[in-house]
């Protein structure tokens, strides 16, 4: 967990929120809901160390090994 | 949602940018590793995938006329999977929008700005293409109508002037062991082909709806022109050393050298990549925000252009610690997530929903 990478990440989504309020207001709640749950996530994501996080390329390494191995043998 | 319109002369465009501007780089040294002095057979191949996924899609606006991709997956695989389809979908362009920022970054960090933090190569790309995905598909239409003279020139002036070096006792043996080694060296080249999958969420937005399928086909074949060519060009210019390079056509650029004048033409190719790369990486932003808001029937999809960079920027980091990695994700993987993400999933869509005319016809 690196603090700086956070800090800086909760700076832009709060400068993203500011810039964007006047014009999120007006649109119906399930994309005010949308727009959240997308800084929401940016958010949560910020706060790993994320190169070396398992995420969906080990997911997809996963699923494609068969593959993968096949490749390998070429 | 989007109110722009295109031509499909600017769709071509659009899509021949994305398509060639990272090929043209990358792809004849992985083909080169598998297929040998055969590398320039293996677009043919690979373009097979090109053309089937082009009839997949044009069949399928064809049933389906003026709607989105998403709501082609409701009416055919029903509303649950549908929805379900649509959120893979979604995860795969983001995903795929952060490896090309990520290939993009690699590039402009081995070759010309190698103390620059990647972190300052990507935001700085990511923010850019950003403001153009928020102007609209119109915006990227005129980009890419304004990039793509500049690209062919500058790529026709380069070969022009390594005509000079070339050696073309590199091209022989012709099929040394067979057809099968360039039928190896193509499995790489299908995913680039296998992008024409993103001219689904194009042709909705096209003023011309009846020359779509005319321009999807010149621009396959435009594609498939240029592959050879470069790889042709590298293999006259390398030899057997092309499938041991990371960037051939740049590594062959620098053979330029024509009275010791005009020499050292690699940043030519830089700019080049960059611009590409800038094609490429909207396009493939503006397909994954468009697709959120179209998935969700939302409003518009200007709201989440800015929210969605920073988790681009975040998957061109998740799990890939550095290029070796990068790399032999690329190889492992990407071949057969691209041809069942752009070519199977969207045949079987087209096969359910001819059944399902069938049944309703004897119905009736």
């Amino acid at each position: 967990m690196k603090w700086g990478i956070f800090f800086c990440v909760m700076v832009i989504i709060g400068a993203i929120i500011l810039y964007e309020w006047k014009k999120i207001k007006t649109y119906p709640k399930k994309d005010q809901f949308t727009f959240f749950i997308l800084l929401l996530l940016a958010g949560t994501l910020s706060l790993f160390d994320l190169p070396n996080l398992p995420g969906p390329v080990t997911l997809l390494e996963n699923i494609f090994r068969p593959f993968g191995k096949f490749m390998e043998s070429l | 949602m989007e109110k722009g319109k295109i031509s499909s002369l600017q769709m071509g465009m659009i899509m021949y940018l994305t398509i060639m501007s990272t090929a043209i780089l990358t792809v004849p040294g992985i083909t080169a590793k598998y297929a040998k002095q055969d590398l320039w057979l293996s677009p043919i191949w690979a373009s097979l995938v090109g053309f089937m996924t082009l009839f997949i899609v044009m069949r399928l606006s064809k049933n389906y006329p003026q709607q989105s991709f998403f709501q082609i997956c409701e009416r055919t695989a029903g509303v649950y999977i549908g929805k379900l389809l649509g959120f893979i979908y979604v995860c795969f362009l983001a995903y795929v929008t952060g490896q090309i920022v990520r290939s993009y970054a690699d590039f402009i960090l081995t070759v010309y700005l190698p103390q620059t933090p990647i972190s300052i190569i990507i935001i700085s790309m990511t923010v850019l293409a950003a403001f153009t995905v928020i102007g609209g598909l119109e915006v990227i239409g005129r980009v890419s109508q304004i990039f793509f003279p500049i690209f062919i020139f500058s790529i026709f002036i380069i070969i022009i002037l390594l005509i000079p070096k070339l050696h073309l006792g590199n091209l022989l043996p012709i099929m040394e062991d067979g057809i099968l080694p360039s039928l190896k060296g193509a499995i790489i080249p299908q995913i680039w082909f296998g992008e024409f999958f993103l001219l689904i969420f194009l042709l909705p937005f096209l003023s011309d709806q009846n020359k779509g399928k005319k321009w999807g086909l010149i621009t396959i074949f435009m594609v498939l022109f240029t592959f050879i060519i470069a790889n042709l060009i590298v293999l006259f210019i390398l030899g057997q050393n092309t499938a041991g390079t990371l960037y051939p056509f740049l590594k062959a650029t620098l053979f330029v050298n024509i009275g010791d004048f005009i020499e050292n033409l690699d940043p030519i190719i830089i700019a080049l990549w960059i611009l590409g790369s800038f094609v490429k990486i909207t396009v493939f932003y503006y397909v994954t925000a468009l697709g959120i808001g179209q998935w969700l029937n939302l409003t518009d999809y200007k709201p989440f252009v800015w929210p969605l960079g920073i988790l681009i920027v975040q998957l061109s980091f998740w799990s890939l610690p550095n290029l070796i990695v990068i790399n032999h994700h690329d190889e492992t993987v990407s071949p057969f997530l691209g041809i069942v993400m752009q070519t199977c999933i969207p045949l079987l869509l087209l096969g359910i929903s001819s059944i399902k005319k069938k049944v309703k016809a004897v119905k009736i």
